[in-house]
């Protein structure tokens, strides 16, 4: 039994910690406090970039882009909960091919990485790309979403609108999740990319959030918007590939423990806030509150082991499903806690609106929401404790 | 344990100018940091601003029964605007405890004028220190816009502050439609103090009064994410008619009940001049704790559409974790009804004598 961390990922959390403190936290800061999400030529990103980051995964079309070693889940769990310690919102800001590379990569055609993802291997500028699954009436059922694909010659049209998604005005391209038969279901649907500037795509509305208002998140509409053939995720029907792939999302994932790790992230920049408070104003000898702080401490220490627990199943390629559910369950609760509490014991001083605690309270409810709400969480796990019907 | 038929008529009435005047004006009054001309003058209109003020002094001469009724109701519309709408800005208790001297000097030229600057804060939590008739410090926050009279209180005393304080003006969490100030006081004086119980039933009161707004906007909250559950559909079915969420939803109301019958039943001892004062507390206490889950509830039940602005939920949530720091917050009130139980043997006894 091993819980140390190993000295590469203890540099990279070092260097991300001194990076969040330095650039996210204020980029956040600033960001809450415009009410809006940083511009795209902010000088923050143009920093981020400047400094390595945004760039794909993907090895390049000769297979030798230099690419340092590929992270393991556990060390990118540990990095997303440093991150979110600082900015939570930012991380999500952060310019790159973000949500849908690893569906790229998964299932993309060689010829569709070249031309989607090879912008993102050195960067000219911040780029962006983003994935387009919700629709105003439907998000935790995706299966019943709405956005239609109908053949058209050589290319496709795809109508109907989309929410909430994150980066969408400022992306290069769009993974836009469409059906191309509604009464298949899952079944029926497919991913397509959607240029920025193709004729139909359009409506761009950024939502006005409660919190993580560093990126936006964005409604926009698909009218009568054609796209080649060639823009189809994966080309035509290539099922081994595709059937390997989803059995692979089934069985492993990375998804949730990371919303997981970002809310321990939130929750102990909340406790240590608190903590801060505390001391300063010499409240640590109380019992009553010194146990509450004992006690979210203990909890956020959960809430990260469940959290490293589930990745470190998917680096060794065991199943992970019920692991990976619990830990977002869990860590979003106990985020919204720890958060919670900080408002409690800084009392006004939380009121008056521009303390860090008061942010995190108001960024942390959406681990509550995204990448499945806390009640799909538990479906999914109930469904293996008591086999919940579907 | 239903309100006579008085009272009723008072709860249709402010309901009534709640749902016309406060619910369709809530984010331009959160962008204005006030409510509108036109809600303020209907306030003023159907009398609210003298609930309590006796009725020698041209008041309504009602108890802190009305005052948590109506509370609840502006609330359920607009808690920041119900607090900015009060000329005395919740602090007709303090003034009353303090005396017809005090109520007439600096109650009734704001009742006449219909509109005040009166704050109230918490003492204890304030970064104060008060020498004899002297206050000097901050106070981190106010739900008022430039106030020019101070109401501070602590467990055992309640004081007025009317010149030296300098205000000003902070974002705030929540009940932005109150406006919001940070206050400094340099050479600040204490105008009026009282302490002993008369001060503590003053504190007790304004407990059950913030407790009522607690009240109105959980009730909002409780309210509209039900309504939104049975309309939404996922899975084939209203989201309502998912177990998870209809335990939720059922959840949410039982707190909401149970606390409001804590809130009924103080405030009805503290009209018929029962003890009150850790009863208050408690209820208050409650509030909170049901406010920590129906807050974020009801985000939760419109999933990413509570987290939008577009949606009142996210402002309900933010109104109630402010109005749950206020009056000291959860510790300061449970701390006040356990000192109240330590003086009795059987709290729960049910009282038999008349
Ligand atoms: C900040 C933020 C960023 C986002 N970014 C993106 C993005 O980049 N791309 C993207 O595609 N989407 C994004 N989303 C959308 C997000 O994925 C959805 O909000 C989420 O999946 C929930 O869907 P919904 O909002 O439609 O809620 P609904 O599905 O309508 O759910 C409403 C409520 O019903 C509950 N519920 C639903 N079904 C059941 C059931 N069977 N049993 C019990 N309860 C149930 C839910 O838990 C929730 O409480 C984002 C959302 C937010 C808040």
């Amino acid at each position: 039994m091993d819980f140390s961390i190993d000295p590469e990922s203890r540099r990279r959390l070092e260097e991300a910690r001194a990076w969040g403190r330095e650039a996210m936290r204020p980029a956040g800061i600033e960001a809450d406090r415009m009410g809006a999400p940083l511009p795209v030529d902010h000088a923050y990103f143009k920093r981020f970039v400047e400094r390595g980051g945004g760039r794909t995964r993907w090895a390049g079309p000769d297979g030798k882009a230099e690419r340092g070693p590929r992270a393991s889940v556990v060390t990118t769990l540990l990095l997303s909960e440093e991150l979110a310690y600082w900015d939570r919102g930012i991380t999500v800001a952060d310019p790159g091919p973000g949500l849908p590379e690893a569906s790229v990569l998964g299932l993309g055609t060689e010829e569709q990485k070249e031309r989607f993802l090879g912008p993102f291997l050195d960067l000219d500028r911040p780029r962006w790309a983003c994935f387009a699954m919700t629709e105003p009436g439907a998000g935790s059922d995706a299966a019943a979403i709405q956005t239609q694909a109908r053949r058209d010659g050589d290319g496709w049209i795809l109508n109907g609108a989309k929410c909430f998604i994150g980066g969408a005005s400022r992306a290069d391209w769009i993974l836009v999740q469409a059906t191309v038969d509604p009464t298949k279901g899952r079944g029926g649907q497919r991913s397509f990319f959607v240029e920025q500037g193709t004729p139909g795509l359009g409506d761009f509305k950024i939502e006005k959030k409660m919190g993580l208002k560093a990126y936006e998140s964005t409604s926009f509409r698909l009218e009568d918007c054609r796209v080649p053939a060639e823009n189809l995720l994966g080309g035509e029907p290539r099922h081994e590939q595709k059937a390997g792939f989803k059995r692979a999302m089934a069985t492993f994932n990375a998804g949730r423990p990371v919303i997981a790790a970002n809310a321990v992230g939130i929750g102990r920049a909340a406790l240590d806030e608190a903590l801060a408070f505390a001391r300063e104003h010499e409240l640590l000898g109380r019992d009553r509150i010194r146990d509450r702080l004992e006690a979210m401490t203990r909890k956020l220490r959960m809430a990260r082991l469940l959290c490293l627990r589930a990745g470190q199943l998917a680096d060794a390629e065991r199943p992970n499903v019920v692991e990976a559910s619990t830990s977002k369950a869990m860590a979003a609760t106990v985020g919204m806690e720890a958060a919670t509490l900080g408002m409690e014991l800084i009392g006004l001083v939380g009121v008056r609106g521009d303390h860090l605690i008061e942010k995190l309270y108001r960024d942390v409810k959406a681990m509550d929401i995204v990448e499945g709400t806390g009640q799909i969480q538990r479906m999914i796990v109930a469904r293996s404790l008591v086999q919940l019907p579907r | 344990m239903d309100p006579s038929d008085e009272l009723l008529v008072l709860v249709e009435t402010t309901r009534q100018f709640a749902n016309e005047e406060l619910l369709p004006a809530i984010r331009e009054a959160e962008q204005a940091r006030g409510p509108g001309v036109g809600a303020r003058a209907a306030f003023e209109q159907i009398g609210l601003s003298r609930l309590e003020l006796p009725e020698s002094l041209d008041g309504a001469g009602l108890g802190a029964v009305a005052r948590v009724l109506v509370n609840e109701e502006l609330a359920a519309a607009d808690p920041g605007a119900a607090w900015a709408l009060d000329p005395l800005g919740g602090a007709f208790p303090v003034l009353a405890a303090l005396g017809d001297a005090a109520l007439e000097r600096f109650g009734l030229p704001r009742l006449d004028a219909s509109q005040g600057r009166v704050a109230l804060a918490w003492a204890p939590e304030c970064a104060l220190t008060i020498e004899g008739e002297r206050v000097d410090g901050s106070v981190a926050y106010v739900p008022c816009e430039a106030p020019d009279l101070l109401a501070l209180l602590a467990p055992d005393s309640v004081m007025l502050v009317a010149d030296g304080i300098t205000a000003e003006p902070v974002r705030g969490a929540g009940l932005r439609a109150a406006g919001g100030s940070q206050l400094r006081l340099e050479g600040a004086s204490v105008a009026a103090r009282v302490k002993g119980s008369a001060a503590a039933k003053a504190v007790a009161r304004v407990r059950l009064q913030t407790a009522a707004l607690l009240l109105g906007v959980m009730r909002h909250a409780c309210e509209f994410s039900r309504a939104y559950a049975l309309e939404r559909e996922a899975f084939g079915k209203p989201i309502a008619h998912h177990q998870a969420l209809a335990f939720l939803i059922t959840d949410m109301q039982m707190a909401l009940d149970g606390a409001r019958l804590l809130v009924h039943e103080a405030a009805w001892r503290l009209d018929a001049g029962l003890s009150c004062v850790g009863e208050a507390a408690s209820a208050f206490a409650q509030c909170i704790e049901a406010q920590r889950l129906i807050g974020p509830s009801g985000v939760q039940i419109l999933g990413g559409h509570g987290f939008m602005a577009d949606y009142p939920m996210e402002k309900a949530m933010r109104e109630a974790r402010a109005l749950a720091l206020l009056v000291g917050g959860f510790d300061a009130a449970v701390e006040c009804a356990g000192q109240e139980l330590t003086r009795t043997e059987t709290p729960l006894g049910l009282e038999l004598a008349s």
